[in-house]
């Protein structure tokens, strides 16, 4: 399941978080959502992209 | 992959200002030339509830105008209340864009949570 979700605070900030989407697909699923509701602040990759980072190195080590 | 993006809400879109004041039970914005405490100003007006002045928005920028006195003409979380209505409503514009479904929710710390559903199992 692809889903994004706004979470626009008491101030009217907005944090857009994506879930579900694979390699690039997150950016381009939501760049539209950041251009329409202001000045994109700082963005950070979620947890799982990182193991899926480590798990793929250690396939790496083990198969040379 | 997935990822988390911080957006500072500038308010661009008139269609999106009215569903905030509607959300909030305002009256409708005016778009025109508005005068403040010490200036005149020129955008898309919103009376915020018990403040002495509009808030002024200039959709081409983003930007906004007002005159609260430092909190004593106007409190500033009436402000925060509306950018958070109007993004909201500006979210659920796009949504209604892209022929996403929606679903809104209000968090215990005031915050509201829209999640878009953008399609089946990746």
């Amino acid at each position: 399941m692809k889903t994004i979700d706004v979470i626009v605070s008491p101030v009217g900030a907005s944090r857009i978080e994506t879930n579900g989407f694979t390699g690039d697909q997150c950016r381009q699923a939501s760049a539209f959502l950041e251009q329409a509701l202001g000045l994109a602040e700082n963005e950070r990759l979620k947890a799982e992209f990182y193991k899926t980072e480590v798990r793929d190195h250690q396939q790496a080590r083990q198969s040379s | 992959m997935s990822h988390v993006v911080q957006i500072k809400t500038q308010v661009r879109d008139a269609a999106a200002v009215r569903a905030g004041c509607s959300r909030l039970g305002l009256d409708a914005p005016v778009e025109g030339e508005v005068k403040l405490f010490s200036e005149t100003v020129t955008g898309l007006a919103v009376r915020l509830k018990d403040w002495r002045y509009p808030v002024v928005f200039d959709t081409t920028t983003g930007e906004s105008k007002f005159d609260n006195y430092q909190g004593r003409w106007g409190r500033q979380d009436r402000l925060d209340e509306f950018l958070q209505a109007y993004a909201v409503e500006k979210t659920k514009i796009e949504a209604g864009r892209k022929g996403y479904s929606v679903a809104e929710q209000r968090l215990a710390d005031g915050s509201i949570k829209v999640s878009l559903l953008v399609g089946g199992a990746s």
